[in-house]
């Protein structure tokens, strides 16, 4: 072992400590591995219907329109929320592959996001229209989408509950925002289908 | 907050990250890293005393877990499940390095019980005499007394009958009592 010398005097093996930092970062390596399997995403059935990554099971609309809600969602909110070149901009997964963003601190800016009011109008304006957007998307495309928004919408009460507990926790913070950004993006994937951008 | 609200607080964002990360998003899987890294690089690196080997082990094990997280049942440990993955990976490396052979044991029953020392020893002085045990008695000795598996858990993962693992445990006490020169209860 090549770590300093621990001279802390200790009368139970209980007290040596369990985590030992290694000498350097190990995830770039990690990261670089898992970014290379094929089709690595481990899915969880049912528990996240909308694959996040690439994969044969994905349909082609959504692939589409996930490009195109990815640059309108990424607009959205580099132009209309953030200031240009703002602390948040790297925190927003739909401007970069989701999981090899570096980690930011959620801040103010992440709890901003929810709550401000253009969110909640584009928010609420792509929910008036999801009935209608819906009934035009084939079968199994609007199965896919209704369990999508499901699952978001349980993860959004998962956070939100333990935020409840822990109301100062900037990870549920950050992943709360992560959420609702997904769900902003299942959403405008389904108003971009509408004008066949994407089906 | 109390401790066991922010248990489940924990509990409740692992499982959120874990949910994520099965989803695909490695940057939740990034939290988890960083969440466990030390200890499963701790457990790696008092199972392989070579740092270079446990760097490899943590790594391999976080990929193994990243393929093999859509089974991991999110009521269990997380903790515990990364432990098993790094203590299968360790023992892999380890006897592909060095293949070392253990002598049989005799079995003897001894109750969980944490390791107490009868004065007070150096941390690095302990640290030196558990990588000088023999690899087995150093497992269950590490498993057991500072992770606080029981017998069957360290057992389990070793894959040793249970017996083994405290005929080890007695094994590595008698040796660190002999290194340490003080009595080991």
């Amino acid at each position: 072992m090549t770590e300093p010398r621990d001279e802390r005097q200790v009368r139970s093996l209980r007290e040596l400590p369990q985590a030992i930092e290694p000498q350097r970062d190990l995830w770039p390596g990690i990261e670089a591995r898992i970014s290379a399997l094929p089709a690595a995403a481990p899915q969880a059935p049912g528990a996240h219907p909308l694959p996040v990554r690439g994969g044969g099971a994905r349909l082609r609309w959504l692939a589409a329109a996930a490009m195109l809600a990815s640059v309108a969602v990424g607009v959205w909110i580099g132009r209309s929320l953030l200031p240009a070149g703002g602390p948040g901009a790297a925190a927003a997964p739909a401007t970069s592959p989701p999981g090899f963003a570096a980690l930011s601190g959620a801040s103010a800016l992440d709890a901003a996001y929810v709550s401000d009011p253009r969110y909640q109008r584009q928010h609420a304006q792509l929910l008036r229209s999801l009935p209608a957007r819906l009934a035009a998307l084939p079968p199994p495309a609007r199965a896919k989408v209704m369990a999508s928004l499901a699952a978001l919408t349980k993860a959004k009460e998962d956070l939100e509950s333990a935020l409840g507990k822990d109301p100062g926790n900037a990870l549920l913070q950050e992943l709360l925002v992560d959420t609702y950004q997904d769900e902003m993006r299942v959403l405008s994937d389904v108003q971009a289908s509408d004008a066949g951008r994407g089906i | 907050m109390t401790q066991a609200q922010t248990g489940n607080t924990r509990v409740e964002w692992e499982g959120a990250l874990v949910q994520r990360a099965c989803a695909g998003d490695a940057r939740a899987f990034e939290r988890l890293y960083r969440e466990h890294a030390g200890r499963v690089y701790g457990l790696c690196l008092r199972m392989t005393r070579d740092a270079q080997l446990a760097e490899d082990c943590t790594q391999d094990t976080f990929i193994n877990a990243w393929r093999a997280l859509s089974r991991f049942e999110t009521r269990s440990s997380l903790s515990t499940w990364l432990h098993r993955i790094a203590v299968n990976v360790s023992l892999a490396k380890r006897r592909k390095s060095t293949p070392v052979v253990e002598p049989a044991l005799e079995e003897e029953e001894r109750p969980a019980a944490e390791w107490t020392l009868e004065t007070p020893v150096e941390v690095a002085e302990i640290e030196d005499a558990i990588g000088e045990l023999p690899d087995g008695a150093r497992d269950a000795l590490v498993l057991h007394a500072l992770y606080g598996y029981s017998h069957g858990e360290a057992a389990q993962m070793l894959g040793i009958a249970e017996g083994t693992c405290k005929a080890q445990l007695h094994r590595a006490r008698k040796l660190l009592r002999e290194r340490l020169r003080v009595e080991v209860n």
